[in-house]
């Protein structure tokens, strides 16, 4: 009943589920359903620490834990990719749940290029997102533009250009991201230049934008993506846990061009962020002053999707001197040269910096030359990068095993 | 809290290292730590961590953890249960305090361990024994910051919190490397100067913070009081001064300006031109507000409490104390050295600074407490303990701290542990000084229990528990509490880190306030915070300073020279120096793989010059020799150091151990000893190339 390229309103039969809902529950009610249905073993989503500000990546087991991760979290700047690498086996052994933004998506699909995650036992709900904004930057822009204590405000959103905040007291009080980011405030740098607005090489794409009408914050915007997506979907409508409607192709047209902004003010991002690093021995020069400062914390790397390695050619004390500061370029050559091709500007590496290099404009810059020049765009599908990829340990046994054929034995 | 299943549990928590106190998440599969996660709700660190804070789940679950509690028996060490093990403490302690008397202890607190902690072993001590001899390790760090800011400010703390060097114009860095000790307070001074903002950096050495600077001053090291005179007294003759604060909220200017008159050319002793030393004093005095951070290169050396004093008055010159953007900020070095000192693991006070020889504040106690007969006299200091084992110290308890490693001339330590009747040492490994232990106890890490640390910019944080300890280690308060009842105590019936935190708050006026519900989110609290209602206080020195007077001090300092200089014998100048990927004696950073990739071996820096002349080569092993012992370390040869002047790293014990050849000589208001200055001889290791 319901395909690919369908396009419906969506909305959870569960009224505690709507009750805690952001508009229609309809990824809540999907999760819970394909968890209470054996689809997956677990779900992947965010929950709400200490307060609003404090988005907590959480796996869910028990369907009645779901609730909790209702509702968004523009402050949410994690990245659930990295997570399901590092900590849950790639789901290699369990079948996961997954919302994702444009970036998780993205992240997902090189993680899986590389073979670090198992593609085929991950759902992905995929999530619109216009930008996130870090939590301590929120609060500061709340208690110095908005003029309102942090510790006040009960809901916080995007919406039509403007931040928009709700006090304890009900008071709503908006204002245009432009104006707050032309002050330093709002979305990281990394999500301005971001144009996966609508993660479509997810299962399903879920989000507000051109939900019109009688249904008007009361309903969800799906668009199911894949067979994985239509048969979840389906499922969940018979069983009941969902029910949908078509959608007002008004509300499709709207929500085309809620997007073609948001994409427009990607590139405005992007040209204004690159043409400030200037090009040529200018940019060169900028880069290796920017990462001089460097201190070899690792969090770059250890964020990076598109970085797996357990013998990252930067500890190689012949390429990387060990305990030398400041670290020598050749740290960051490497980085560039491994990662490059297929940056997909989740912003990690810049946002967990403590020497405040702006890693992300720069991988993000060489990326995007990279793509003009060789057409890959990563992250959108199981296409391979441009350089090599090899598996790991077995080149490396290759690779040593051909004594007199090396140049000189790099693999010591 | 522990449940040990469930995957992806994350534990919000502070560093265990250094003192700014970061967040960071451990990350818990199934009841062990896989890892850490960024924490980006904290306002101190926004996520971001050093190399150290990333990877400071590694050596929780090191398989040479201590499991289980040891006796030393014919000189072996024998596995014991709790029991017999803590009923030996309790009756070894008991009989010798019966037979010599409370001089006879000595009570070693560590700087590492939650204030709940710190705060529960000085009461057990002062209960049980009615003894003063307890010191914790600020002793060798920021003892002077303590004893300086107190004389001339009224509170021994930092002024500012480590943001508002945001709001400053001009950041005057003195004795301070914050990119490699405190990463991500340097941060702020990075941003900054990121905003267009002035930096000064005045370091012997070229270090990494020194790379940040707007202005680099190189001096010689420890000239610090004839520097900051002459910098004052240019001022002065610039009529820089700020006049109307100088005479509304100070006392004691004249003797000020009476004696940095004589300061006006110093070239001679600090190597720094005049011209420079004026250009440097119109910076600072001119600037709108101007903030002061200093660290161990200012406190560690006889003239420690001086030269904190020396930064007091430059502060008070220039009116820069009391609002945002100003202050005189040590950074404090231990995740908990501010919380150490706060709960009263002092020789002379009780928690909150409230002194033992008052005798209001000490009945109080004793109210409150439940007990009669508390000492009043003024203990004995750390590395003073040292020097008396045997005589009349007879039994010591050394808490997660490492003398033989850490303290200065470690011969003398070993020798002088070796006389104790009695040693008890409780901490996570085997370190140097277990090995001279009676009994060892088996403690649980940062990641094991519950607590509160309190950082550099008075911010009481909390750490949670993760994991279970492993084998049959235990929760340190709960040893504590474990002990007092051994010994009979009343007072000590405590189920939980919070309820011993709320008998430290039902003790202390300064922190009453401080409840571990106001802990929850990472904002915290900053002392002193007296009442529920009360906000807390992240500037000090508002209307008012600390002091009884209400004023600032002014104190006309003249310079000395330390007690150990290069002569013909000793030609060279041996400073320390703490680096970004160790912590201390490295007994957990050492086990972090990618750390000690990063630094396996002690190293020291030398000059080209001296390297050339001496025909040593960069990565070189080579000797060096002092008064009191010889150390050997691989050569780093840079210019980031004068001729004739070494920095060799605090962090390795064994032969790389650079407390060979420092000096116990200690200053005389803090008795902090010498460890940023000594004289070495250099010499190449025949057969070694």
């Amino acid at each position: 009943m319901v395909a690919k390229g369908d396009m419906v309103y969506a909305w959870t039969t569960s009224p505690d589920i709507a009750k805690v809902a952001e508009c229609g529950g309809a990824v809540t009610g999907l999760l819970k359903f394909a968890l209470e249905n054996d689809i997956v073993d677990g779900v992947l989503a965010v929950k709400k620490g200490v307060d609003l500000y404090d988005a907590v990546p959480t796996l869910i087991t028990d369907p009645a834990e779901i609730a909790q991760t209702a509702g968004s979290l523009h402050c949410g700047t994690l990245l659930l990719a990295k997570l399901i690498k590092k900590y849950l086996g790639g789901a290699e052994d369990m079948r996961l749940a997954v919302t994702v933004k444009g970036c998780d998506a993205m992240g997902i699909y090189e993680l899986a290029k590389r073979n670090q995650v198992n593609l085929d036992n991950l759902l992905l709900i995929g999530v619109n997102c216009g930008g996130s904004v870090s939590p301590v930057s929120a609060r500061k822009m709340i208690r110095e533009k908005f003029g309102v204590d942090p510790n006040d405000v009960v809901k916080e959103e995007i919406d039509k250009g403007q931040f928009i905040i709700v006090t304890k007291d009900g008071q709503h009080k908006g204002i245009s991201m432009d104006e707050l980011e032309e002050a330093g405030f709002g979305r990281r740098a990394n999500c301005r230049r971001c144009k996966m607005k609508v993660p479509r090489q997810a299962d399903l794409a879920c989000g507000n934008w051109g939900v019109i009408g009688d249904k008007a914050g009361k309903a969800t915007f799906v668009e199911v993506c894949s067979g994985k997506g239509a048969d979840l979907l389906s499922r969940a409508v018979k069983a009941g846990a969902v029910a949908t409607e078509p959608a007002n192709p008004k509300g499709i047209e709207i929500r085309g061009k809620v997007e073609n902004a948001m994409l427009k003010l990607g590139d405005k991002w992007r040209a204004r962020y690159f043409e400030g690093l200037g090009e040529g021995k200018e940019r060169l020069q900028k880069i290796m002053e920017d990462s001089s400062r460097c201190t070899k914390c690792y969090a770059c790397i250890d964020n990076c999707p598109i970085c797996y390695c357990v013998e990252c050619s930067t500890k190689k004390p012949y390429l990387v001197p060990p305990g030398v500061l400041p670290v020598p370029f050749m740290f960051h050559l490497i980085r560039y040269a491994h990662v490059a091709d297929s940056c997909v500007n989740c912003g990690q590496c810049e946002e967990n910096c403590p020497m405040e290099i702006a890693n992300s404009l720069y991988m993000h810059a060489l990326q995007t030359d990279m793509e003009r020049m060789f057409g890959h765009t990563p992250g959108v599908d199981m296409d391979l990068p441009v350089l090599a990829l090899v598996e790991e340990q077995a080149e490396r046994e290759r690779l040593f095993a051909t004594g007199s054929d090396q140049i000189f034995n790099v693999f010591k | 809290m522990t449940e040990t299943n469930g995957k992806l549990r994350y534990v919000p928590t502070t560093c265990p290292y250094c003192g700014v106190g970061c967040g960071l998440n451990l990350v818990v599969n199934d009841g062990k730590l896989v890892g850490v996660e960024p924490y980006k709700r904290s306002p101190i660190n926004e996520g971001k961590l050093c190399p150290k804070g990333a990877t400071c789940w590694e050596f929780v679950q090191s398989p040479d953890r201590l499991t289980k509690p040891l006796i030393k028996r014919n000189g072996k060490f024998e596995e014991a249960s709790w029991d017999e093990a803590l009923s030996l403490v309790a009756s070894k302690f008991k009989e010798i305090s019966d037979k010599y008397g409370p001089k006879a202890l000595g009570f070693q607190v560590s700087c590492r361990t939650p204030n709940e902690e710190c705060y529960i072993m000085q009461k057990l001590a002062r209960v049980a024994f009615k003894t003063n001899n307890i010191d914790n390790c600020a002793r060798i760090c920021h003892g002077p910051s303590v004893a300086g800011l107190s004389l001339s400010f009224g509170s021994g703390a930092a002024t500012n919190p480590f943001e508002d060097v945001l709001n400053a114009d001009v950041v005057f860095m003195i004795g301070a490397n914050s990119v490699e000790a405190h990463p991500l307070a340097g941060r702020r001074v990075l941003q900054a100067k990121k905003a267009g903002k002035t930096v000064i950096v005045c370091d012997p050495r070229y270090t990494p913070t020194a790379r940040l600077a707007d202005h680099y001053v190189r001096y010689n090291p420890s000239t610090n009081i004839a520097l900051i005179n002459s910098i004052m007294y240019w001022i002065i003759q610039q009529n820089l001064h700020d006049k109307e604060f100088i005479a509304k909220r100070t006392t004691g200017f004249d003797d000020l300006m009476k004696t940095v008159e004589k300061y006006a050319e110093v070239e001679s002793i600090t190597g720094v031109p005049t011209e420079r030393v004026k250009e440097i004093a119109r910076i600072y005095a001119s600037a709108k507000n101007a903030v002061i951070i200093y660290c161990l290169g200012i406190t560690e050396l006889t003239t420690g409490t001086d030269n904190v004093r020396s930064l007091g008055n430059l502060a008070m010159l220039t009116g820069n104390v009391g609002r945002p953007g100003v202050g005189v900020n040590p950074l404090r070095g231990q995740n908990n050295v501010q919380g150490a000192c706060d709960m009263g693991a002092y020789p002379n006070v009780f928690s909150g600074y409230q002194k033992c020889e008052d005798d209001a504040a000490r009945k109080r106690m004793e109210e409150l407490w439940g007990v009669t007969g508390l000492a009043s006299e003024y203990g004995v200091t750390l590395t003073e303990q040292i020097t008396q084992c045997g005589d009349p110290i007879k039994a010591m308890y050394i808490f997660a701290l490492n003398p033989v490693v850490s303290y200065p001339d470690s011969n003398h330590v070993m020798r002088s542990l070796e006389k104790l009747d009695f040693l008890v040492v409780q901490d996570l490994f085997m370190t140097e000084t277990a090995q001279y232990a009676d009994v060892i106890l088996p403690g649980a890490s940062f990641a094991e229990k519950d607590g509160t640390f309190t950082s550099g910019e008075r911010r009481v944080n909390r750490i949670r528990k993760a994991v279970q300890t492993p084998g049959d280690s235990k929760e340190d308060w709960q040893i504590f509490v474990d002990l007092a009842h051994k010994l009979g105590l009343a007072g000590f019936d405590f189920n939980s880190p919070e309820d011993i935190w709320d008998d430290m708050r039902r003790v202390t006026p300064s922190m009453a306030g401080i409840s571990y519900d106001r802990l929850e989110k990472p904002e915290a609290v900053h002392w002193p915070c007296p009442t529920l209602e009360h906000p807390g206080t992240p500037i000090l020195h508002r209307e008012k300073f600390s002091s009884a007077d209400g004023l600032g001090h002014f104190f006309g300092l003249e310079h000395r020279p330390p007690a150990e200089v290069a002569d013909a014998e000793y030609p060279f100048t041996l400073m320390t120096g703490r680096l970004i990927f160790h912590y201390h004696t490295r007994t957990q950073t050492g086990r972090a793989k990618i750390l000690h990739h990063e630094v396996p071996e002690a190293y020291v820096q030398i000059n080209n010059e001296d390297a050339a002349r001496l025909k040593i080569q960069n990565g070189e092993k080579i000797r060096l020799r002092g008064r009191r012992g010889q150390a050997e370390a691989l050569a780093r040869v840079t210019d980031e150091v004068a001729p004739g002047v070494l920095m060799m790293t605090m962090h390795f014990g064994g032969k790389g151990s650079v407390n060979q050849l420092t000096n116990t000589a200690l200053d005389p208001l803090s008795k902090m000893p010498e460890l940023k200055h000594s004289a070495v001889a250099v010499e190449k290791i025949t057969g070694v190339q």
